[in-house]
């Protein structure tokens, strides 16, 4: 049996706050949540049925101009200018003026860049200490995977965590989030920034939508540029699609008319557009997406996705992932929009305030160290049964 | 099971071929029929006909409505073939047993294959491996379970020796199949199959059986493992000296990927 009400709220309270930084990659974010404490926790597994309200979910990009990608050191920088206006801001929007009466305040330990992990881990320390209030280590996937449970309400889903950094099908079994299907190589965010970087369109307000709007441009939908479809098993790989992608559109910029596949062989007229490269692009990594997912889903015989991560707001994707499902009996798509798929600070604080009332803190800041490697399935899920 | 996709394959066969479903996976859906895709109906070619002998196996991959009609047709097209292929290659290899391709339908996704194996008795269901382990769950170290287990291990044995491998090797994708009151096993569903003289493959195949036996069956597990192997090693130590070298990076892998799980660890 789960207890979640095994350590009760600070000053006799009947609900619990928590404050969560994240700041893994270009996004900083700050969020409040708050869990009213309900007996009917204490004997059962509901953790995705916290009643979690929101208080405040406050973040800041760091975008770059066209062409060029984030680099640690500028991204930490970031978030070291916007760490105390963003927290600021979030306490002044859930209306806490005494900040000491948090529960926990959750960072996230990993994975992601370890610059920018850096700077948000000194940010919670110093608050720590100065407010006298315990951390909370997150894995920043379980963040995402928690958030989706409590968002959507989804008890038990296969779970398609697709970013930037990260591509992994996922399903709980004995209090562990094991990973299914995952990239060999990159990640389809990744794949898709980066295609976006030799296009050189804007990175605001992210690559992945300027690409996702393009597609819906595309004239020609019957025909689809052919790309590899690299599907091995349960996982996939897409850093050769991105390689020959890549060329196709370089040799389209260079009116590089030998390429037969692009411009007529005899008249020399352009066959294929940018649009189209990215509505080809996305077809085909998106099928691999959903027949991974598929795949993981007649294994543990699931009928619930949830997708989360910030390619899960595209809404092709969700599209496709719905009508894989109406194939199957009862299948359901559970998806999230931008608010809570984009990284944010909300995720870090359900999921670590989960950990907090299983009694999972952090009680000497030596345990603080944040790494840059931290799988899924490192985690023990101590609130699910 | 999708009622539509019942539908689907019903219409491409027309009714004088009726069909029952048996399972559905991710990828395809298993029907079986009597009739035979070019024999004429009622030449009886065997004297003592039983009626598994009448038996065909359909393998379906239906049409995927969420992806792009262009890439689903590439890839029924390209992933039937690949099974046709790889089936009608192993059954030319001698001793290794697999069931016999009768026709295949590329563009469509359609396989004919024959009907192996039969009912366990006391309804213990189909006579796959995970079933009759199942069925000699109170006698489980019988002889007869570790006979059949040594003729597993020699069969995939077999097959890794060639230069195959299975992709997806469980104890469901094993069938029993009676041959003169001996059960034989037939390694089946190589959708996921290919050729590879990576040791990395082979060690992962033997890795993925391991893990699905102590899923399936883990009270007995070490024992079927240990039976497994042996039928295993006795491929490769009848090959002489090079059979020998062979096995020793196979196991050696083997026991990497034990170590780290199938997963190539992620770190650096």
């Amino acid at each position: 049996m789960v207890n979640l009400n095994q350590y009760p709220p600070k000053n006799g309270r009947n609900y619990y706050l928590a404050l969560g930084l994240e700041g893994s990659a270009n996004k900083l974010g700050v969020g409040i949540v708050k869990h009213p404490l309900l007996p009917k926790h204490a004997d059962s597994d509901l953790s995705h049925h916290c009643e979690m309200e929101i208080l405040s979910n406050v973040r800041d990009t760091y975008v770059t101009p066209p062409g060029e990608g984030f680099l640690p050191r500028d991204t930490a920088r970031h978030h070291r200018n916007w760490a105390v206006r963003l927290v600021r801001l979030a306490l002044k929007e859930a209306g806490i003026s005494d900040p000491s009466e948090l529960d926990t305040i959750c960072f996230t330990k990993g994975p992601g860049m370890g610059a920018p992990l850096h700077s948000v881990v000194v940010m919670a320390r110093t608050l720590s200490v100065m407010w006298d209030v315990p951390l909370v280590g997150v894995n920043h996937c379980v963040g995402h995977i928690e958030m989706g449970r409590e968002i959507t309400k989804a008890e038990n889903p296969v779970v398609l965590y697709v970013s930037g950094g990260n591509t992994q099908v996922i399903a709980y079994s004995e209090n562990c989030y094991r990973i299914f299907g995952e990239t060999l190589d990159i990640a389809i965010g990744n794949c898709l920034d980066r295609f976006a970087r030799t296009l050189r369109i804007p990175n605001e307000p992210s690559p992945g939508y300027n690409i996702e709007q393009l597609a819906y441009k595309c004239k020609n939908k019957d025909c689809l540029v052919e790309l590899p479809y690299t599907v091995k098993g349960m996982d996939l790989s897409m850093s050769g699609i991105l390689g020959y992608v890549d060329s196709l559109a370089k040799d389209l910029f260079n009116k590089n008319t030998k390429n037969k596949l692009l411009f007529d062989s005899q008249t020399g007229q352009q066959l294929v557009t940018v649009e189209d490269l990215c509505y080809s692009l996305q077809e085909n990594l998106f099928a691999m997406l959903v027949e991974i997912t598929e795949r993981a889903m007649a294994h543990v015989n699931s009928n619930q996705v949830l997708i989360v991560g910030g390619v899960g707001c595209n809404v092709r994707l969700q599209e496709m992932m719905a009508s894989m499902c109406r194939d199957r009996s009862n299948g359901q798509v559970h998806a999230t929009d931008e608010r809570f798929c984009i990284d944010n600070g909300v995720m870090i604080a359900q999921a670590g305030l989960l950990q907090f009332r299983m009694g999972n803190t952090i009680n000497d800041l030596a345990e603080t160290v944040v790494t840059q490697k931290f799988r899924t399935d490192e985690v023990y899920v101590a609130w699910r049964e | 099971m999708s009622q539509e996709v019942i539908d689907q394959i019903a219409a491409y066969l027309t009714s004088n071929i009726p069909i029952v479903p048996i399972s559905q996976g991710a990828e395809a859906v298993v029907f079986t029929t009597n009739v035979h895709p070019y024999e004429p109906i009622n030449a009886k070619t065997s004297p003592n006909d039983q009626s598994t002998k009448t038996k065909y196996v359909i393998k379906y991959r239906p049409h995927k409505k969420y992806r792009h009609p262009s890439i689903d047709r590439a890839l029924t097209k390209h992933r039937t073939l690949g099974e046709s292929k790889i089936l009608a290659k192993l059954s030319q290899l001698p001793g290794l047993h697999v069931p016999k391709l009768i026709a295949t339908d590329v563009y469509n996704g359609c396989i004919w294959i024959e009907f192996l194996g039969e009912d366990l008795p006391d309804s213990f269901g189909f006579s796959n491996l995970k079933n009759y382990l199942w069925m000699h769950a109170s006698d489980p170290y019988c002889d007869d379970v570790k006979k059949t287990l040594i003729k597993v291990g020699h069969q995939i044995g077999l097959l890794h020796w060639n230069d195959y491998c299975h992709g997806d090797l469980t104890t469901s994708n094993v069938v029993l199949h009676q041959d003169n009151g001996h059960w034989e096993p037939y390694l089946i569903d190589f959708g996921l199959g290919s050729t590879s003289t990576l040791v990395e493959d082979k060690g992962v195949d033997l890795y993925v059986l391991e893990r699905a036996i102590i899923s399936t069956h883990s009270r007995f597990a070490a024992k079927y493992n240990e039976w497994i192997m042996q039928g295993f090693r006795s491929v490769y130590e009848d090959e002489g000296k090079k059979g020998q070298q062979k096995m020793k990076d196979i196991l050696k892998r083997f026991e990497e990927v034990r170590l780290r799980g199938r997963k190539r660890s992620m770190l650096g």
